[in-house]
């Protein structure tokens, strides 16, 4: 693995920070949906295509015009985002060659877990239940990946704790 | 492939810690290539090589499934 990729070690804890609360905050806003209003605010839509008739009748086209919107989800998204980039993409204490191979076969193993999932669920979801499938999809493979990951370090770490 | 570095290091009576601080590594990586759960790269094997000493294929050799 191209080591120059990873950030340095310190980014890793503040990356728990970011990414425990955006979760939490993700998930609370998820089932509530909730849409606190002081997260109404204008943006630039590069493109949007607007689900209701009503609003089509506002728009002066798909492209680049300020819409109107809650950023709750896309501070979340964001938010979640970049907390698992750290955290699965800091250089552990210890880095070396052994380390990246795991992090490279927790990626791997991310990678097929998370597409057996989807296409399970491609199969049996519909409707809005697949909706919210590709909502958690946005996620999974950071999360399985940053699981596999860790899992396989503590794997590791606990067998070699009492050797000499 | 096969390794004697467990034998190496006893002869030296050296921990795995203190081999990994001489070679770069984490001690993980010690002990996954004496478990045989990782092969190192050539860098590294060359590394454990001289730091005790020996070639190479002294420390390593293939086995009849490489």
């Amino acid at each position: 693995m191209n080591k120059s990729l990873l950030l340095p070690h310190r980014y890793k804890k503040p990356g728990w920070y970011v990414l425990i609360p955006a979760v939490v905050a993700g998930l609370l806003l998820y089932i509530s949906g909730a849409e606190p209003a002081w997260l109404n605010m204008k943006m630039l839509a590069l493109i949007e295509f607007p689900l209701m008739q009503a609003d089509a009748q506002q728009a002066t086209g798909p492209f680049f015009h300020i819409i109107q919107d809650n950023i709750s989800n896309e501070l979340v998204g964001m938010l979640i985002i970049t907390g698992a980039l750290m955290v699965g993409f800091s250089k552990e204490h210890n880095e070396d060659e052994f380390i990246a191979r795991v992090r490279l076969n927790a990626l791997l193993w991310a990678v097929l877990v998370n597409y057996s999932i989807l296409l399970f669920c491609f199969l049996f979801f519909f409707g809005l239940e697949f909706y919210s499938v590709m909502i958690y999809n946005m996620f999974t493979v950071l999360f399985l990946f940053i699981l596999r990951f860790h899992y396989l370090l503590y794997r590791q770490s606990r067998f070699t704790a009492d050797e000499k | 492939m096969k390794n004697n570095i467990k034998v190496e290091r006893a002869v030296l009576d050296i921990t795995q810690e203190q081999l990994a601080r001489h070679v770069s590594v984490s001690r993980q990586t010690i002990n996954a290539i004496e478990t045989r759960d990782y092969v190192p790269s050539t860098v590294l094997a060359i590394k454990i090589a001289r730091f005790f000493g020996k070639s190479v294929e002294d420390i390593f050799t293939l086995e009849q499934e490489d």
